[in-house]
């Protein structure tokens, strides 16, 4: 059985807590795609906390709203962020179904690395190798979103998952980064960060 | 079918799944930041044909001929499958406050505007490189990081395909990092202003 912890009111803005759903829920989507591609137990419980992070969330959200709504116009306009709410967090619920196909040992099919050779947006896993010209900056300024539109949504340092680091953080040699972005783009960010690329050429 | 063939279509179907899945989550915040009726009842569509996909896929990788060993992989897929079902119910649950008319509440915009990936329109003016190039050759995402969901002509929208011819007038829908927001606009209406 889960430990299911009491949940009191906080005043945090509802804006801030709608903001921080809706990013949770798609970077839960590619964590668990992620996850059930390079089949990663490890990555895969980390998602499910992100999970009850959410269901949090949803609850401060809620309790908000109702604080909030002073008549029935305010609660004929709210209700529909309560609803939109409800859908992020409908969202990293089937993240976390994905997530427990890993976590449950039933694996997925090997053709899933073709499936996910072919879909829009790619994810790889690439290793930070020494000589590496990424090796030792900050996430930020290597500026990889509007140059190769290219995300690093995790980072395994050792044994933990950094999951959506920070514009500050550095990576490191032995780092191994999950990437999203166009297949060109996380390919040549592969070869970056292996060192089998030097540096980006051919930028406009 | 022979195993090979229906594998085939097995990948075929779910990478549908997957794309379509994750375009309707675009697509819905799209609606709801631009309280876009024409774009939420685009969602409504692909809801239905994620509904028909999803039970296509569920059938093909019932009556495949995979071992018994392979059974658990496939119950892996078959479970990959009903999460993006999943996803494009939320996504259309999403478009469907638009659909009920009321204007929402004014945090919801501003909550997608200040996201990560946030959703952001751009026209085209003449004076644009995009202009008469297919969105193969715009290399729009490698150029902005913003992927375009959907392309305005003349009020309706048009979901591109790679060979789609950018005009003058369009109004291009895209989603994508923050930041990648300026670099369309400025791709797409360089000198020339223009309001959509």
């Amino acid at each position: 059985m889960p430990h299911f912890e009491k949940i009191e009111y906080k005043p945090i803005p509802v804006r801030e807590l709608l903001l921080e759903m809706k990013n949770l829920s798609e970077l839960m989507i590619d964590l668990a795609y992620s996850a059930a591609l390079f089949n990663d137990k490890d990555l895969a419980e980390d998602i499910m906390e992100l999970e009850a992070r959410v269901d949090t969330l949803a609850y401060l959200l809620d309790m908000e709203i109702m604080v909030a709504a002073r008549d029935a116009k305010d609660a004929e306009a709210l209700i529909r962020v309560s609803i939109v709410a409800a859908a992020t967090d409908k969202i990293s619920d089937a993240a976390a179904d994905i997530a427990g196909i890993v976590t449950h040992d039933i694996g997925v099919h090997p053709i899933v690395s073709q499936i996910f050779e072919k879909v829009e947006k790619h994810l790889t896993k690439a290793t930070v190798k020494e000589g590496s010209v990424i090796a030792g900056k900050q996430i930020g300024k290597l500026d990889f979103k509007s140059r190769l539109g290219v995300d690093i949504i995790a980072i395994r340092r050792n044994k933990d998952w950094i999951i959506d680091p920070k514009d500050s953080e550095r990576v490191f040699r032995g780092d191994v980064l999950i990437t999203r972005g166009a297949p060109q783009g996380v390919k040549d960010f592969k070869e970056l960060a292996e060192a089998s690329m030097a540096k980006l050429e051919g930028q406009r | 079918m022979t195993e090979q063939k229906q594998f085939e279509e097995i990948v075929e179907r779910m990478v549908e799944l997957k794309d379509t899945s994750e375009l309707m989550i675009d697509l819905a915040y799209s609606a709801l930041m631009l309280n876009s009726k024409e774009l939420a009842e685009e969602v409504q569509r692909l809801e239905e044909y994620v509904d028909e996909l999803h039970t296509r896929f569920e059938l093909l990788a019932l009556t495949s001929d995979f071992k018994k060993e392979e059974a658990s992989g496939f119950l892996g897929l078959i479970r990959i499958g009903v999460a993006t079902e999943k996803i494009a119910d939320a996504a259309a649950e999403m478009a469907e406050v638009v659909l009920r008319g009321i204007e929402p509440h004014p945090v919801l915009k501003l909550a997608i505007k200040e996201a990560e990936e946030t959703v952001a329109q751009a026209c085209v003016t003449s004076d644009s490189i995009l202009v008469n190039k297919s969105l193969k050759e715009a290399r729009v995402h490698e150029e902005t990081g913003m992927w375009i969901l959907v392309i305005k002509r003349g009020g309706k929208p048009l979901r591109p395909k790679g060979d789609s011819r950018i005009e003058v007038g369009d109004v291009l829908i895209a989603s994508g990092y923050a930041r990648g927001v300026d670099a369309l606009r400025r791709l797409a209406s360089p000198e020339e202003t223009c309001t959509i």
